[in-house]
């Protein structure tokens, strides 16, 4: 990683505890303004490759909105994968349920990896990002 | 996955939760930590933070009314007490946690 700043978004662009994704030279980013502090992390989630500003940002943990896995938007370290599967107290029809079984059980061979983080700072009304 | 970045990923969002409901993480930082870290090692091997110190049935409704923080499901119990059962959580105004004995709902005729 540069140290080759690049402008991103406005700061008034995201609001405290919002995120926004950019695509800065090619990469997907989101910006995260966690009460008037901006991070800037890949877009795509450590699971499954969701993007990760459709999610909901608590202080600094960034929570997938596909399967709730949480990333430490400051270092990018996964905190926790994904919740586990319910299929309702009433069983789903055999062929759904067979499906989300199957689905099930793939993806419990998937890790949750950290995502990549980069540098960001605020200058004249903007958050850059180092690329 | 970091164990202490999990713990203090758990630790805010129960600080979140438990203020409204009238309690706080006990005083006894020692005992918070150890049952934090239980709830961690639960976390990864079932996907919730269940109570360290109540057993998982396999029960989904009975489950889930486990699962930190549970002080909603056990309010009463809980209040009598003034600490949650495995005394992660006290009363606001406990600074005493070691004198708060852990007593079944049923001695307290609330079961």
């Amino acid at each position: 990683m540069s140290d080759t700043f690049v402008k991103a978004v406005k700061t008034d662009e995201v609001a405290a505890g919002g995120m926004k994704s950019v695509e800065l030279n090619g990469r997907e980013l989101v910006i995260c303004n966690c009460g008037g502090s901006f991070y800037a992390i890949d877009r795509r989630c450590g699971h499954m490759n969701a993007p990760l500003e459709r999610g909901t940002l608590e202080g600094t943990i960034l929570t997938c909105a596909m399967h709730c896995a949480q990333f430490d938007v400051t270092t990018g370290e996964a905190l926790a994968g994904p919740v586990p599967l319910f299929l309702g107290n009433e069983p789903p029809p055999p062929r759904i349920d067979a499906f989300l079984r199957n689905a099930d059980m793939l993806m419990k061979q998937i890790r949750t990896e950290s995502i990549h983080t980069y540098k960001a700072k605020v200058e004249s009304g903007w958050v850059l990002v180092a690329l | 996955m970091n164990t202490e970045s999990r713990k203090r990923a758990l630790r805010m969002f129960f600080d979140k939760l438990v203020g409204p409901m009238g309690f706080k993480f006990t005083p006894d930082a020692e005992l918070a930590d150890f049952l934090l870290e239980q709830e961690v090692t639960l976390e990864t091997r079932h996907g919730v933070p269940f109570c360290p110190c109540q057993p998982i049935r396999h029960d989904r409704s009975r489950d889930m009314k486990i699962v930190c923080p549970c002080i909603p499901f056990h309010r009463r119990h809980f209040d009598a007490m003034k600490r949650c059962w495995c005394g992660l959580f006290v009363h606001q105004d406990v600074t005493d946690p070691d004198s708060l004995p852990q007593v079944p709902a049923k001695e307290l005729g609330l079961e």
